[in-house]
């Protein structure tokens, strides 16, 4: 049993996730040619708009055209449906609460490719200020507001109706993930009314940002992301989760200088021990990176499934010393 | 007194005073003492022939001295430099610094002063090409201008005075970057990615052995003495890297060894004691030393000449120069429990932790006479060991001999307190 332990706590996690993130992206972006088809509640952007290859769809489609029904049949028997979905939603999140994020996510695994190939090509990560972070960190809390309010807003005759699915009109998911099956239809500006015309331009825009901006900073498009924030609404019960033993923290700012999503309270904070934050991936890079004994632990169901070891941690840096794939 | 011309006049160096000095300690450290580890053997000789006998430390390329454990050694040997620490421990070179200080300043601040305006200093390494003088404590930044006044080439590295926000962070890794400009200026060589990441490799390996030590030095009874312990993080100032990696390899290999086969270094009750505060520099181990000779046994330390200098290690995300200069920077700064920063809750909690892991029955806080931000924290420290139960000595003291007896006297007691609460425990 301790032999499987000490295996797993000095795993290289980097080649690990890199396998992980390619089997999800499969499932997800070509699952469907496969007859994979995991429903349409996922937490993750399965984008629904890749018609043929995709395994299963994002929540966040259907979960708009729902919230955008006339109020009167949203508020009736109708709304039960829109609870349920949310509840199967939700249950698929618990299992993995925001791991979807560090390894499902089709889009964060583009970005991660994305950064890959920066570091191949010897060109530094770009970082934001404190003060950037915090501003920047809310909002995804906005588009998550907007992407409730503007469907009900529809529902209720308020906006136009051809807002539609106003977050996968901007979403880039939409149009980066059909190009993987060759599907470059979404990659159009609507011009079919004025606010088509606007949204689909607005999300041409947004892909541009994407790719430009996940080239220098990594996970770039994760910091504004609403199922982000959706996820950490509903973090509390998850089965999966990221643990942190204060006393035992050194306050050495490893597991902060590693974290793609910038998140200072990971080596700050010693007091709380459930240490997601918000913009948090669970990509478990924190964990791979403290040379502490049990200070940085993911646990699943309560039991610790991978805990930071000074042997995984110096196991991993010497590989790192001697890894030549980065060449000069 | 601060002509050094008397060195002409001086008896041959194994017979002046810095080698008796040395010699009395390492005669103590060797034959008080049965069945020291045979890998000691390194160490001992090692300092024997440095110290007593004056022999020269061989080095490879320009050779940079440092001032504090904030100089990151990983890049001054990227650059085909060497470091040497030039923290000192000798009473014969605090009197010497006793003129550029006021009279109550820190001895090691005064020994460093001494050493190097002293001719023939000890340990004899070849000509500083250049001094990195970490700006940390009020005593070591003013000490920058009399060193350059001495005729050195001091570069100052500016440390912030707080390490918590991420201003002083940004700060400390531009300072750190500058370092490495100045260091290029020096030698004419260039920092690649290639050259920090085997400099880089060869102090993790250094500190990995290190933590087996240190990791070792947990068994219960105890399996090694710290007064060996320190002189081993000691040789590490001046010896050759890989040469001082090696001889710990091999030590712990031995140390291994020796726990299945069930051997104690110490006696089974004998007082498991924590050192903390003023750094302990080799010949002026008299703390450590009285410790273990009145039967107790350092099992751990919290110090800058130890613990503090090669347990932290660095990590890196991207191989990249700007992500391993960052990171080398962030680990000089973020995990240091030194008392020159605004708060000391990192040095508390560390503290407690390593009172814990060590199984730990008493604390000694060394302060040196003049060491003001140890002095400072003496109060916290015991507060918060005391809340935890935790017995602590609190010594002031200085490199001279005199106090030895007084000590003596307060460590016998303190240990005999802590064996009379361990009987009444159980």
């Amino acid at each position: 049993m301790k032999r499987i332990r000490d295996a797993v706590n000095g795993v290289d996690l980097r080649r690990f996730r890199f396998w992980l993130q390619l089997f999800f992206f499969v499932l997800l972006v070509y699952g469907g040619y496969m007859a994979v088809n995991l429903g349409q509640y996922l937490p993750t952007f399965a984008c629904g708009f890749n018609d043929e290859g995709r395994g299963g769809i994002c929540y966040l489609l259907p979960l708009q055209h729902q919230l955008a029904m006339s109020w009167g049949t949203l508020f009736g028997w109708a709304g039960l449906m829109v609870l349920q979905g949310f509840l199967f939603f939700a249950l698929w999140f618990f299992v993995l609460n925001k791991g979807w994020c560090g390894y499902v996510c089709p889009l964060g695994t583009i970005q991660d490719w994305i950064t890959s190939l920066r570091t191949r090509l010897g060109i530094r990560y770009s970082r934001y200020t404190e003060g950037q972070f915090r501003r920047l960190s809310l909002i995804k809390y906005l588009l998550l507001a907007l992407m409730i309010l503007i469907p009900l807003g529809i529902g209720g005759a308020l906006l136009p109706h051809d807002m539609g699915t106003p977050f996968c009109d901007i979403c880039p998911g939409r149009m980066i993930i059909p190009m993987f099956t060759g599907d470059f239809s979404q990659l159009t500006i609507d011009f079919s009314s004025k606010t088509t015309m606007v949204m689909t331009a607005l999300g041409m825009l947004v892909t541009g940002l994407f790719l430009a901006g996940a080239f220098f900073k990594k996970r770039f498009f994760c910091f504004f992301c609403p199922m982000s924030a959706l996820h950490y609404l509903l973090s509390k019960p998850a089965l999966l989760k990221l643990k942190k033993d204060g006393a035992k923290c050194t306050r050495c700012g490893d597991c902060y200088r590693v974290c793609d999503m910038e998140i200072r309270e990971i080596a700050d904070e010693v007091k709380e021990p459930r240490i997601m934050q918000d913009d948090c991936i669970l990509c478990l890079k924190c964990v791979a990176h403290c040379p502490e004994q049990g200070a940085l632990k993911a646990t699943f169901a309560g039991i610790p499934i991978f805990e930071s070891t000074e042997q995984g941690f110096i196991k991993r840096m010497t590989k790192g010393h001697k890894d030549e794939q980065h060449h000069e | 007194m601060n002509n050094t011309t008397s060195d002409a006049t001086a008896p041959a160096y194994n017979r002046s005073r810095q080698a008796r000095e040395a010699e009395t300690l390492l005669d103590r450290i060797q034959d008080d003492f049965p069945d020291n580890p045979q890998a000691m053997r390194y160490f001992y000789d090692l300092f024997r022939n440095v110290y007593c006998q004056g022999e020269p430390v061989k080095h490879e390329g320009t050779l940079v001295g440092t001032t504090c454990i904030h100089a990151p050694e990983e890049l001054i040997y990227a650059f085909g430099a060497t470091p040497v620490r030039l923290c000192n421990g000798s009473y014969h070179y605090d009197q010497i610094g006793a003129d550029f200080m006021p009279a109550k300043s820190c001895p090691l601040v005064k020994a460093t002063l001494g050493s190097l305006h002293a001719k023939a200093a000890v340990p004899n390494t070849a000509a500083l090409e250049l001094i990195v003088n970490p700006t940390t404590c009020d005593q070591k930044t003013k000490a920058s201008a009399m060193i350059e006044a001495m005729g050195y080439k001091v570069h100052d590295l500016e440390l912030p005075p707080a390490k918590e926000s991420e201003e002083a962070r940004l700060y400390w890794q531009r300072s750190v970057r500058r370092l490495a400009l100045r260091l290029r200026e020096l030698t004419g060589r260039k920092l690649t990615r290639s050259n920090l990441k085997t400099a880089m490799a060869r102090t993790a390996r250094a500190q990995t052995a290190f933590r087996t030590l240190h990791q070792l030095r947990k068994s219960a009874p105890a399996l090694f003495l710290g007064k060996d312990a320190f002189l081993v993080t000691n040789a590490y100032f001046f010896d050759d890297l890989d040469r001082w990696t090696a001889a710990v390899e091999q030590l712990n290999t031995e140390l291994q060894l020796r726990q299945m086969e069930g051997f104690q270094a110490a006696q089974k009750r004998a007082p498991r004691i924590l050192f903390t505060g003023s750094p302990p520099i080799f010949p002026n181990l008299k703390l450590p030393l009285l410790i273990e000779e009145a039967g107790g046994v350092v099992v751990a330390d919290e110090t800058c000449s130890a613990n503090r200098m090669l347990y932290d290690m660095t990590a890196v995300d991207e191989w990249l120069l700007n992500d391993m200069v960052d990171g080398l920077a962030d680990r000089y700064l973020k995990p240091c429990t030194c008392p020159i920063f605004t708060r000391n809750d990192d040095r508390q909690r560390r503290l407690l932790q390593l009172a814990a892991d060590f199984n730990v029955d008493g604390v000694v806080y060394q302060a040196f006479a003049g060491c003001q931000v140890y002095e400072m924290e003496y109060r916290s420290i015991a507060d918060v060991l005391a809340a935890q139960g935790i017995p602590m000595l609190y010594v002031e003291t200085d490199y001279s001999p005199d106090d030895m007896g007084q000590l003596s006297t307060r460590i016998e007691a303190f240990l005999e307190s802590i064996k009379t609460r361990k009987r009444n425990k159980q």
